[in-house]
């Protein structure tokens, strides 16, 4: 099977500030694709590029095993990180002049459009304005506009920024059950964090260059479990241990990052000495401290 | 063309459907309408209070050729102009012959008191030297002094000429103003006179200035409120910068039109229904057809001239005040075009007239002005329109570039050489 995303050395400079340099990456049909990196990493630019807002300056974009072209763009849901909606329109209409531009027809974009308000509870707020809506609801509204016709590729610039906590739990279980479905999603993030646990393969952007790329089971096994999470009381003495490569300590609970090859029982040992442990938990490294440690081997 | 099919209907829809669009189709007529007929009716209340003065005069023959002539001014409108007919005012007058120094405290205590609106000191020197006094409050009132001197002129020039032994009817011979009617020609027949031409051609030119500005604003309007409501990318994943700005400024024309189409509507109705059959000069407002096809091509043309330039600067600024100051590229022509109207309405068929007619940026209102009392010369109506065919074609694809970046790009306005570099970026 083709893959749902193919890019080829993108390159797009804006003046002389380099956005995206030379990307290459690859997200095959279904399954949850991470684009991670800081913000002003080039991410959204990239994003732009697939789906045609800007071209690149150099290589190509690939989707569903095709060179670009407009006509795929039906086959996009894009929620954008900078989201919005007419304010003066009424919600029925809003999602029906949305659909229509994704081809649906204007009657089978309006049944869909009620059908999406029906199960995320704003059947009541179809022929409001979409100024009488609460924040959450608008976020809702812009879901559906996103998913209304269906698209085989979801792409969701920071889809958490800004989600209430009720919001945010609804869209993971839609774009799960969306996967489910086979479909392959996006998403594009500076929260490492939040998107860990949904990804199934992951590229970490730094400056416009992919910096670590593959899946993401992979990768981490690649880290190892070097990191010790440690509950105590006392005294640790992880001052000037030859075993330990960092720590961040928070008074009676600290987290380790270990030495390449250290291992953790001595450290287990060493700190029983001084100190009563009350939780002593090997971790596989955040995605967060993964992307610390090559961008820093980088630098 | 199937997308900007879909923008153009919304865009269309959302407008004719709010109250501000029901609102303004229904005030403009009706503020024409009042232009038009509360100034009629004020003048009729003005004539219910006559002006009451006193005429103080050591000759009681002149006293009354100026009261008769006072009189004779109100009960004769045919005599003057049409536009000086409207501000005849009415007068109650008193005659007294004693110009002392007494008399005249009195009847400045009578005015000062509002027993009187004022009084003439038309003493013997006064007379002599052709220099009279009216002493008044509202001394300001400029058209009735005007009156008040030309009754006093003609009473005096009259009894001047009855002492020189002339008789009445030979003096009125004498003294009657000759009228001079200016005869518009259309087409080579006899038309309607020139100050009805005029009227209607400062009327609709000023109403096109008025919507291809309030539509090329929307434009630019809609624009900004599209960036800052942030929309604008969501839009972007199904279409084209290109097919954007198309639905947008083809969608607000099409709205202008609707709009102008209504006030046809509402014009020739308020003709058919006779409201216009007041005793005014409007009576005589005729609205040629070829004048109203060409407000029509020159809303089109202007409006996608202007319209272009405003789409640009919206997509260049985020907030509404930034475009405030950044609209002088589009402010300052239509608005020297509506300056310079007075000179190309004067001398139709100058050289001044032809050359600023033809610039694309002045064309929708200078040669519609032409179009409007005069016939331009086929060739020069179809070099105008090539012309801003052309312009408004190289300033479309101007627009377009710079709104396809702009629309993108938030906070800082871009400088000229930024705004030079936008042209250039491939996409």
């Amino acid at each position: 099977m083709a893959n749902a995303v193919e890019l080829r050395g993108i390159r797009k400079t804006y003046d002389s500030f380099v956005a995206v340099d030379d990307l290459s990456f690859s997200i095959r049909q279904g399954g949850v694709y991470g684009l991670l990196g800081p913000n002003g990493a080039g991410k959204t630019s990239s994003i732009r590029m697939m789906i045609g807002i800007t071209m690149p300056d150099a290589g190509e974009v690939w989707l569903f095993g095709e060179k670009f072209h407009r006509q795929q763009l039906h086959r996009i849901g894009y929620l954008p990180e900078e989201r919005g909606l007419y304010k003066r329109m009424k919600t029925l209409d809003h999602l029906v002049f949305l659909g229509r531009l994704h081809a649906l027809s204007e009657h089978e974009a309006r049944k869909r459009s009620l059908a999406w308000c029906e199960r995320l509870q704003l059947s009541e707020w179809t022929h409001k304005k979409v100024e009488e809506l609460s924040k959450g609801m608008q976020q809702k509204v812009q879901f559906i506009a996103a998913l209304l016709h269906d698209p085989d590729l979801i792409l969701m610039d920071e889809p958490f920024a800004g989600l209430d906590p009720a919001n945010a739990v609804m869209l993971k279980d839609v774009l799960l059950e969306m996967k489910k479905a086979g479909k392959t999603i996006l998403f594009s993030t500076h929260r490492m964090d939040q998107v860990e646990r949904l990804c199934d393969a992951i590229c970490l952007i730094d400056h416009g260059r992919a910096v670590l790329e593959g899946d993401l089971t992979k990768i981490k096994a690649r880290y190892g479990k070097n990191h010790v999470q440690m509950q105590y009381e006392g005294d640790p003495a992880l001052e000037g241990s030859d075993l330990v490569e960092s720590f961040n300590n928070y008074g009676n609970y600290v987290e380790v990052r270990l030495k390449p090859g250290a291992d953790p029982q001595e450290l287990l040992r060493l700190a029983s000495n001084r100190a009563r442990i009350s939780r002593f938990e090997l971790l596989e490294p955040s995605l967060e401290e993964i992307f610390i440690a090559v961008v820093g081997k980088n630098a | 063309m199937h997308n900007v099919w879909i923008l153009v209907q919304r865009e269309y829809l959302e407008r004719v459907r709010s109250k501000s669009f029901m609102i303004f189709t229904l005030l403009m007529p009706a503020l024409m309408a009042g232009s038009v007929i509360i100034p009629a009716k004020l003048a009729e209340m003005k004539s219910g209070g006559a002006r009451r003065i006193v005429i103080v005069a050591g000759n009681p023959e002149i006293a009354i050729a100026v009261e008769q002539q006072l009189l004779e001014t109100e009960s004769t409108p045919g005599a003057t102009s049409q536009a000086d007919q409207q501000a005849t005012e009415s007068y109650a007058v008193a005659i007294s012959t004693t110009p002392t120094e007494a008399e005249r405290n009195d009847l400045l205590q009578q005015v000062t008191d509002g027993k009187i609106d004022g009084f003439l000191w038309l003493t013997d020197e006064a007379v002599a030297q052709h220099k009279v006094t009216y002493l008044t409050r509202d001394a300001a009132d400029f058209r009735g002094n005007r009156e008040l001197r030309s009754a006093v002129t003609a009473a005096l020039a009259k009894h001047r000429l009855a002492e020189k032994g002339m008789s009445g009817p030979e003096v009125e011979a004498l003294l009657t103003p000759i009228t001079l009617d200016a005869v518009h020609i259309e087409k080579g027949k006899e038309g309607v006179s020139g100050a009805a031409v005029f009227a209607t051609a400062v009327a609709m030119v000023m109403l096109l200035y008025l919507v291809v500005l309030i539509y090329g604003v929307a434009v630019m309007r809609s624009v900004i409120e599209e960036k800052s409501s942030r929309i604008m990318e969501v839009l972007l994943s199904s279409v084209t910068a290109k097919e954007l700005l198309a639905g947008k400024i083809l969608g607000v024309g099409a709205v202008g039109l609707t709009q102008i189409l209504i006030w046809i509507i509402f014009a020739v109705a308020f003709a058919v229904s006779g409201m216009m059959a007041a005793k005014s000069f409007v009576s005589e407002i005729h609205i040629p057809t070829a004048g109203v096809i060409f407000f029509g091509v020159f809303f089109v043309l202007g409006y996608f001239l202007y319209s272009a330039m405003y789409a640009a600067i919206g997509s260049m600024v985020t907030t509404d005040q930034e475009a405030q100051q950044m609209q002088w590229p589009a402010m300052v022509p239509i608005i020297l075009a509506v300056f310079l109207m007075n000179p190309v309405i004067q001398q139709p068929n100058s050289q001044l007239a032809f050359w600023l007619s033809i610039i694309p940026f002045f064309a929708p209102l200078l040669m519609l002005v032409r179009v409007l009392v005069e016939e331009p010369p086929v060739w020069q109506l179809a070099l105008c329109l090539g012309l801003m065919l052309a312009t408004i074609y190289g300033l479309l694809s101007l627009a377009s570039r710079i709104y396809r970046v702009g629309i993108l790009m938030y906070g800082k306005r871009p400088t000229l050489p930024e705004l030079r570099r936008w042209l250039r970026y491939t996409g």
